[in-house]
């Protein structure tokens, strides 16, 4: 079983270089694609000339563009973003700094839609036709339509400004500073709004896709057999039927991550939680473009390798697609 | 031979014209489920509303007044913002702006995947590997956040909000076209028309279009709705057109005013949500009656 992995996961690791090379490689196409001097657009607005030719040797401006490209290709891939124009830190420290609170919310709320997401999925399809079906068939749609960051803004107004239960924003409270236990219940309190936030698109959407693969999957001849065989319901349900759908949702999240991760950068700024999504806010009023692109790579990067991590949990799953 | 047999009301169905394909359209939607006649009673309400703006109120949504952060009330039912703006007015013209971002993008998206998926589709072997590798790595993208970077290097505006979510956006109608031509490819029609010598543009255009025609119907609603929902999100994030609000920048500004004003984010936000569900109920619903589940991706 172990060297099947390793082999899984280097070949899905070749896959996903070309992928990183295409994010860097159009991150270097929009800076020279915008309209002026490339040296004066990453220097921000009315930079001192010692700046500016700083700016020009460090990208290499004066140079060829493929010796450009060349360097630029060569300090994204080992992580050397530039130095935000704002801060005056390295792009990439500025960007660890943040990544832990959008791991800490994104993460909460992929458990937590996945799974909701499987249970209202899995209930419906075993349901399908009824009027249960329909009501959850309904509902998912109405999430998945409705902007993440007014579902957010609802939230604040109900349950924060109306009644006054959850804290409208932050990742702790402002005046007080616990420690120890009383400060993970302080972050936990913070996160409930976010999370359910960002859970509505993604529960709605994994609820819909494992609706659809979990039909398909009853519908199979093993399931029949199974049946015949006289195993119980659950285990027809889950062991038989949900291994062959979990593929369908498992590929869904992989492919919806990006656009989850943007679902978390505005999420994040209706609730002023100090993570990547923040950034990308400061970054874009303070025309801070080198935090702006450096933030958009690395979070390509996530969203790369979370899908190859899809792909490599479906493979496991479903030995049909080893070959 | 049964197979033959079974070939036959296809090719009939594509010599009938376009026009008898859109009235069947329109006759189904009699016999649609629920779901599709609300979808359908959605759009047409906020196309009515920001087309006849003018006539609903007299209010001019860039007009300021000492009336600012008033609640919604009978001379502004929809409030007024921090400028004293009327709220009303501002939803039924944001919504022009909305939707005509959604629709452009919509149409270069469409036109975009339509293209790919059908060449793709049509020629398969190495053209179809190499297209449908570039679709996948650009599904994988977070489109959302590429539109960011574009926009704020190459600067806000409508014209480049339309373009980069246009560009970004067709791989999904691309996959349904080509998995729509490669099942059609091998029809007896496609086969009559090719014998009889006509070009591969003219097969894609009079034989092979009139078939995916449902199939860009409902593409073309799913897009309009995810492009009006990609603009929201650009213009949330401040890359929006100050000279042209969108519900998306309303939301914004009412981002501000949160605690204070409920009406600036309430209202323009229900436009928003209702847009996106009604075109979302219309393409589902004519994807389960014409098109067999086309898939939304």
């Amino acid at each position: 079983m172990f060297p099947v992995i390793v082999k899984l996961l280097l070949r899905r690791a070749l896959l996903a270089v070309p992928l990183v090379l295409a994010v860097v490689t159009l991150t270097f196409f929009f800076i020279r694609m915008a309209p002026g001097d490339p040296a004066s657009i990453m220097a921000g607005d009315a930079p001192t000339p010692e700046f500016l030719a700083q700016i020009r040797s460090d990208y290499g401006f004066d140079r060829p563009v493929w010796s450009q490209f060349l360097t630029f290709l060569g300090k994204a891939v080992t992580g050397d973003f530039g130095t935000s124009l704002y801060t005056k830190q390295p792009v990439f420290s500025v960007i660890l700094e943040r990544f832990p609170a959008t791991v800490l919310m994104t993460g909460t709320a992929m458990i937590v839609a996945s799974l909701i997401g499987i249970m209202v999925g899995v209930a419906s399809a075993k349901r399908a036709g009824s009027r249960l079906d329909a009501l959850i068939s309904a509902a998912s749609l109405v999430g998945y339509s409705v902007p993440g960051f007014w579902v957010g803004q609802l939230l604040i107004l109900l349950f924060a400004v109306s009644l006054n239960w959850l804290p409208v924003g932050g990742m702790e409270a402002a005046r007080a500073s616990y420690h120890g236990w009383r400060h993970v219940q302080d972050v936990v309190w913070h996160m409930v709004l976010p999370v359910a936030t960002l859970s509505v698109f993604l529960l709605t959407m994994i609820a819909r896709f494992t609706r659809a693969a979990m039909i398909d999957a009853l519908d199979q001849d093993y399931v029949l057999v199974a049946e015949a065989k006289g195993a119980s319901r659950a285990r027809v349900l889950w062991h038989h039927a949900f291994r062959k759908a979990s593929v369908t949702t498992i590929t869904v999240i992989g492919l919806e991550f990006g656009a989850v991760l943007a679902g978390a950068v505005v999420v994040e700024i209706v609730f002023s939680w100090p993570g990547l999504g923040r950034l990308f806010y400061d970054a874009i009023y303070r025309r801070d473009f080198p935090l702006l692109t450096g933030a958009f790579m690395f979070s390509s990067f996530i969203v790369i390798a979370v899908n190859a991590a899809s792909d490599v949990a479906c493979t496991l799953l479903d030995p049909r697609i080893r070959r | 031979m049964k197979g033959a047999l079974l070939a036959k009301p296809a090719s009939f169905a594509a010599r009938s014209g376009w026009g008898t394909r859109l009235s069947s359209g329109l006759a189904g939607l009699r016999q649609s489920p629920v779901s599709t006649v609300v979808g359908v009673a959605f759009v047409a309400i906020v196309c009515f509303g920001t087309l006849f703006a003018p006539l609903l109120t007299p209010a001019d949504p860039l007009a300021l007044s000492a009336d600012t952060l008033r609640p919604p009330g009978w001379a502004h039912p929809f409030g007024t913002d921090d400028l004293g703006r009327d709220g009303l007015a501002r939803v039924l013209y944001g919504g022009r702006v909305s939707l005509s971002v959604g629709l452009f993008s919509a149409v270069l998206s469409v036109g975009l995947g339509m293209t790919i998926g059908m060449v793709a589709g049509f020629f398969g072997g190495a053209l179809d590997e190499v297209l449908m590798r570039i679709t996948e790595a650009f599904q994988i993208l977070p489109k959302l956040l590429v539109a960011v970077v574009v926009v704020s290097l190459i600067g806000s505006g409508l014209a480049n909000e339309i373009l980069v979510i246009g560009i970004l956006s067709w791989p999904a109608t691309a996959r349904v076209i080509r998995g729509r031509v490669q099942v059609i490819r091998h029809e007896e029609f496609i086969a009559a028309a090719e014998m009889s010598g006509a070009s591969w543009v003219r097969v894609l255009a009079r034989h092979v279009t009139p078939n995916v025609l449902s199939f860009l119907l409902v593409s073309a609603a799913l897009q309009v709705a995810s492009a009006i929902m990609a603009e929201s999100f650009l213009s949330f994030l401040g890359l929006g057109d100050p000279a042209h609000p969108s519900w998306g920048l309303l939301l914004q500004q009412g981002q501000l005013f949160l605690q204070q004003a409920w009406w600036l984010t309430t209202f323009p936000g229900i436009a928003l949500a209702m847009t996106i569900l009604g075109l979302n109920l219309m393409g589902d619903g004519l994807g389960g009656s014409r098109a067999g589940g086309a898939g939304r991706r």
